[in-house]
């Protein structure tokens, strides 16, 4: 690791103002699970890291009209939030199935977004659930779809001074299901080699709202637009799930690494797309939520 | 430079450090704490985990002005003099450790599943001790181990 | 003998609460005072020669003490038995890792800081990556010289065999046996398949670490990751051109070894720096530096070509076994991998029969020694043919093979006549608790893998036993315990000889001045070496004890027995344990300390088989292999501690469940892309499936006590079980390892096109 300078700021205020003064120069660092790694690499090379552990007033969960989770929940406490469980059990779960222990102690959910690592679990599962990306920066608030927020291979369209805040997740329609499906062939603590979060809405033996979301399967977390389009409003037979799944194929376009070749992983896409459908309507035919 | 202070085994320590310390080599070097071991330096493998305000972390990708004011417990910590810990205990008589490197994180990993979870079922063992590589157990016995100082069934 | 009171007994390792308190002290633990820390630069490119090296920053950087290349170290190479790597590169490197240039600082940092500021300029060279493209006559030859390299006489083991036969072969063997040429004409049906292994890492988890430390006196402190202490010493004071007494090897715990740990990694090197700088160092490798310039598992391409007749019987065997040694032979003890050689005709009754074996150079990382090194690959190649070949002949897999085995008053493929013969036994103790034949689901299979290795009886070893007069038992070994309990086990051999309980025996490591020499932990053999020689020792101890109870009781020793803690005279005169002590005691003969120790003589006459039966369900969508379960059976002599064996059985097992379908060290245009462990997959506690073992028992072992070597046995057969399994369950059979989705899946498809 090269030296830096490490501050930690006490409001959200004094963290934006720091983070004006030095600008790119700066990092702001949360669990640092992502960051310390790369930093230990000599890939990123900050010489400011503002700490962000002491804005507290970040670490909260509410519910408002909405899931309202401070950006700097860890995931281990997503993970066990009676509130998180209740309106958003595909958020609970996907925190579940995120490494191990040790890294949801400290990865906070802020973190996971602000990283765009297109091969982590949160991403899709936020897409899945529609949720919002609240940024502050000196100018102001604004607030950002997540299926808009990432623009790359660890891209994001937040602005060198701006940050993190907040992520508000809507409740779910009445009788939905969800599925969170991380796809791991060889270990367990592993990145998925590809992973599927779904939402499905029914009303009246139908689709009537549905999500899906791809991790590891592109430069960014993909949102499958042309399954949800082939899905709303259809009966959600097996077969018409295979047939929305299979288009899934052309909008993935995964990198060949440890987790599997190109090809393999495109397959792979279609298979998980439908399983995770599958699990999604089975739950929300159930009676909902995915209980 | 910054000076720092914590509680490590319950002792207020204070020292100085640059800022890019981390808490492994702070906890081994700066303090002499060898018992927490590194291995994989990428918080992988849970040799060097201990526990941060109770909770399990990789010591190797966390820096030690970001424990600045935590309570800190280490494998040192565990014992009361001679007397040790029923996972310590059980790690001896149910063969949960051989050639010792990964043991003290597998403890302190599995110190704070029973601190959160006092009788965890086999499954839960597994799942929350994944992160904890061994290669000389295969596992199984750590596991037994866990099991038997959950059930109290350790000691003479 | 008494009553066995110690042996069978599941004691805990006695050196636990030092492991489990965390005082227990490794390598990389060691802090000096004054110490300094060392690094090394490495090459980045697999084949270079070296034009100029400027130091000239680094050693303006403050906090230096010392930066050294190849110039300022003497002209040596080191090795296990082939001393073919420098300490440092000169001139020329050969592999993408090869330390250059090593510094030594006040912390980690500036040592790494310095090695920044050093600038190598390199000249590349063609390189060579793949073992049968570097025997090609116009491959780039990475040893210009090799004849020159020294090694220690080639033992009587290993048929024929040559050192640097032609270009870029390490070594070449052949063992041969019979007429082959008769063996295949006698053959109705002939086979040949080709299989390739690619290496895999140790994977302990305490990485390489080592100290040194140059006393006032010119004497030479070093600790490092070693399992046999004496063998390092000897190979440093090599080295360092130095008499071995000048050069002392301290004990210390070591975190995995695996067969990983007998070379000297960085500790030459450490010395070095020491010298230069006048400070102790210390060098501890990243895992990043284990992975891809440690001494990794070698890669094989196994062919095997194998002449049956139509009910199955085996009358031809031939076996071309190319291993990739990387770009030095060093790091291996022996002159050929043994264990690969020995595993390439299984257990099987074959009249004919030729192996050829080769080591080649390549400008990929050097490859060592890893439990039961060669016999994974040669194993998951022999058990996967014969698997084939009993399908093809329409036998049934198990059935083929009890066809083949070796049963007593045979001769194995390799010469040996074993007694005991217990091959049969363990296979169908493995099939019955596999319930094997029974039915099963679909997409679900069952697969058989068996492995045969004996018990090490190699080398010398050495045993010191005192008695106090407080009546503890203090056992002074040279031997490192590596993890496997063998402090524990040594402890159990004195307690019982004895008579006395196990929380008497103190079982201390000496380091190479206060122990007697002691070849170590490695081949199997320390339980049986070592415990041969704890047990002279104790035998010693003990008629010195009957010697003194003679005198106390005034009779010939002879005529005194040692029973229960009790001295018994033939007349019926007793005196019990204490009471002989304190008497001992007030004449000056406690302390009292006898010394044994036991040399290799003829080969043993028992072996061990371990028999494994897998049992996979297979996603026929993803191409997942789920593995259910596993049993495990074992052909075992007098278990000394029920609780150390069957770890040694848990944990091999995993190991190669790892090698069998996770673990494979990944190189790529000679650089390993598996650099870290996030990478490079170990299993995890969520990876091990239902395990059941059984336990084929026989007082049969040379080892105390009619013991046998458990250590080395059921890491080999798994990827065979695996991939036998695999195909049993879906039709796909796999050629290379590791049985990965991705593989099963293509093989599915392809047999689906094929449909």
């Amino acid at each position: 690791m090269n030296p830096f300078t490490y501050t930690e700021p006490v409001t959200i205020d004094e963290t934006l103002a720091t983070l004006t003064r030095y600008g790119e120069e700066a990092k702001l660092i949360a669990g640092g699970t992502g960051l310390i790694n790369l930093m230990k690499q000599r890939l990123v090379n900050p010489g400011y890291l503002v700490g962000l552990r002491r804005l507290s007033e970040l670490a909260k969960i509410s519910f408002d009209r909405g899931l309202r989770i401070g950006a700097l929940c860890t995931h281990r406490a997503l993970e066990t939030s009676p509130l998180v469980r209740e309106h958003a059990p595909l958020l609970a779960e996907a925190c579940r199935h995120v490494a191990t222990v040790r890294i949801r102690t400290m990865a906070t959910i802020g973190g996971a977004v602000a990283h765009a690592d297109p091969n982590q679990d949160l991403p899709p599962a936020l897409i899945a659930l529609d949720a919002r990306v609240k940024l502050r920066s000196p100018k102001g608030e604004r607030e950002v779809p997540i299926d808009q927020f990432f623009t790359g291979y660890y891209e994001t369209v937040m602005q060198p001074d701006e940050m993190v805040t907040e992520l508000a997740i809507a409740p779910a329609p009445p009788a939905s299901g969800y599925a969170f499906l991380k796809f791991l062939p060889q270990t367990a603590d592993d990145y998925a080699t590809v992973g599927v979060a779904a939402m499905v809405a029914i009303d009246r033996g139908r689709v009537a709202g549905v999500r899906v979301a791809l991790g590891a399967a592109g430069s960014t977390p993909i949102r499958a637009r042309v399954v949800e389009s082939a899905l709303r409003g259809q009966e959600p037979t097996p077969r018409r799930l295979a047939d929305a799944a299979a288009m899934v194929a052309d909008i993935v376009d995964p990198i060949a690494d440890f987790r599997g070749s190109a090809e393999y992983k495109r397959d792979m896409a279609v298979v998980f797309v439908r399983r995770a459908l599958a699990q999604a309507v089975a739950r929300a035919q159930a009676g909902g939520r995915g209980a | 430079m910054r000076n720092i202070q914590m509680q490590v085994n319950g002792k207020a320590v204070a020292r100085e450090v640059p800022d890019q310390r981390l808490l492994v080599d702070f906890l081994r070097y700066d303090l002499g704490l060898t018992g927490t071991k590194e291995g994989c330096s990428v918080g992988v493998c849970g040799a060097c985990t201990v526990l941060l305000d109770g909770q399990p972390v990789s010591s190797c990708i966390v820096l030690a002005v970001m424990a600045e004011g935590c309570e800190i417990t280490t494998i040192e910590g565990l014992a009361e003099g001679d007397r040790l810990h029923p996972l310590q205990q059980a790690f001896i008589e149910y063969g949960g450790f051989q050639c010792g490197i990964c043991t003290p994180g597998q403890i302190m990993a599995s110190k704070a599943l029973l601190d959160a979870n006092p009788h965890p079922t086999r499954e839960q063992i597994r799942e929350w001790m994944m992160g904890n590589l061994c290669r000389c157990t295969g596992y199984y016995k750590i596991i037994e181990s866990i099991q038997a100082a959950a059930e109290g069934k350790t000691g003479p | 003998m008494g009553i066995l009171r110690s042996i069978g007994q599941a004691a805990g390792h006695v050196e636990g609460p030092a492991k489990v308190t965390g005082r227990a002290r490794y390598s990389a633990d060691i802090l000096l005072p004054g110490m300094l820390w060392g690094k090394t630069l490495r090459s980045p490119f697999p084949h270079a020669r070296i034009v100029s090296i400027d130091l000239s920053a680094a050693r303006e950087l403050p906090g230096v003490h010392a930066v050294l290349t190849a110039a300022d170290l003497p002209e040596v190479r080191i090795g296990r038995f082939l001393r073919d790597i420098p300490v440092l590169a000169r001139d020329r490197v050969r592999f993408i890792g090869e330390k250059v240039v090593t510094v030594a600082a006040e912390t980690p940092e500036a040592a790494e800081d310095a090695l920044r500021l050093v600038e190598v300029e390199y000249e590349e060279l063609p390189a060579v990556f793949d073992p049968l493209e570097a025997m090609r006559a116009e491959a780039p030859r990475l040893h210009e010289h090799p004849e020159t390299y020294e090694h220690p006489p080639i033992p009587p083991i290993g048929g024929d065999s040559r050192f640097h036969p032609f270009a870029n072969v390490c070594s070449q063997n052949f063992f041969r046996r019979g007429d082959l040429k008769l063996g295949f004409t006698a053959a109705e049906r002939t086979f040949e398949h080709t299989f390739f292994v690619p290496p895999v890492h140790q994977g302990y988890i305490e990485p390489h670490a080592c100290a040194a430390a140059i006393g006032a006196d010119g004497k030479i402190d070093i600790w490092l990751s070693n399992k046999t202490p004496f063998i390092a010493r000897n190979q440093l004071a090599l080295a360092f051109g130095v008499a071995e007494d000048r050069v002392r090897v301290n004990p210390t715990a070591i975190g995995g070894d695996f067969g990983g740990k007998g070379s000297l990694m960085d500790s030459a090197l450490c010395y070095f720096l020491a010298r230069a700088s006048g400070r102790p160092v210390k060098m501890v490798m990243t895992y990043t530096e284990e992975l891809t310039a440690g001494n990794p598992r070698h890669a094989a391409l196994v062919t095997l070509r194998t002449g049956v007749t139509r009910d199955g019987r085996i009358t031809a065997h031939q076996a071309k076994l190319v291993f990739n040694c990387g770009a030095y032979g060093a790091f291996i003890p022996l002159h050929f991998v043994h264990g690969g050689v020995h595993a390439a005709s299984g257990p099987y009754r074959v009249p004919h029969m030729e192996i050829e074996a080769l080591r080649v150079y390549t400008n990929t990382v050097p490859r060592g020694h890893y439990r039961a090194p060669g016999a994974p690959q040669t194993t998951f190649a022999v058990e996967s043919h014969m698997d084939m070949i009993a399908r093809e002949l329409g036998i049934d897999p198990l059935e083929f093979r009890l066809r083949n085995v070796l049963i007593d008053g045979d001769e194995s493929p390799m010469g040996e006549r074993w007694q005991h013969v217990r091959c049969r036994e363990t296979l169908m103790a493995a099939a019955e608790a596999a319930a094997w034949g029974s039915p099963k689901p679909p997409n679900v299979g069952r697969g058989i893998g068996i492995y045969e290795r004996a018990t090490g009886a190699f080398g010398t070893s050495s045993a010191t036993l005192t008695i106090d007069a407080d009546s503890k038992l203090t056992l002074l070994t040279g031997a490192a315990d590596t993890g496997t309990g063998s402090y524990t086990v040594l402890g159990q051999v004195v307690a019982e000889e004895l008579q006395a309980p196990l929380s008497d025996v103190i079982v201390i490591q000496g380091d190479t001045d206060t122990a007697e020499w002691e070849d170590g932990a490695g081949g199997s053999r320390l339980t049986h070496m070592a415990g041969r020689a704890t047990l002279t020792a104790a035998r010693e101890v003990s008629s010195a004890l009957i010697a003194l109870a003679a005198r106390r009781l005034g009779c010939a020793p002879d005529q005194v027995q040692m029973r229960d803690r009790r001295f018994i005279a033939s007349d019926g005169r007793e005196l019990d344990w204490d009471s002989l002590l304190s008497w001992a005691a007030e004449h000056e003969a406690l302390p009292l300390t006898r010394s044994g120790s036991y040399v290799a003589g003829h080969p043993v006459e028992v072996t061990c088989y371990a028999a494994q039966v897998a049992e996979v369900e297979v996603d026929p969508e993803t191409g997942q292999v789920r593995l259910r379960r596993i049993v495990t059976a074992h052909d075992v002599g007098t278990v000394i501690n029920p609780l150390t064996h069957q770890g040694q059985i848990e944990g091999g097992l995993v190991q190669g469940i790892g090698q069998a379908m996770t673990e494979h060290l990944q190189v790529r245009d000679g650089a390993v892309t598996t650099a870290h462990l996030g990478d490079y997959k170990l299993p995890t506690a969520m990876d091990i499936p239902e395990l059941s073992t059984v336990l084929v028992e026989s007082k049969t072992g040379p080892g105390p006590f009619a013991g046998k070597a458990i250590g080395e046995m059921s890491n080999v057969p798994p990827p065979a079980a695996v991939a036998n399994a695999v195909f049993d369950a879906v039709g796909v059979r796999l050629m290379d390892l590791p049985v990965t989705a991705e593989k099963v899946y293509a093989g599915l498809r392809a047999k689906e096109n094929r449909q």
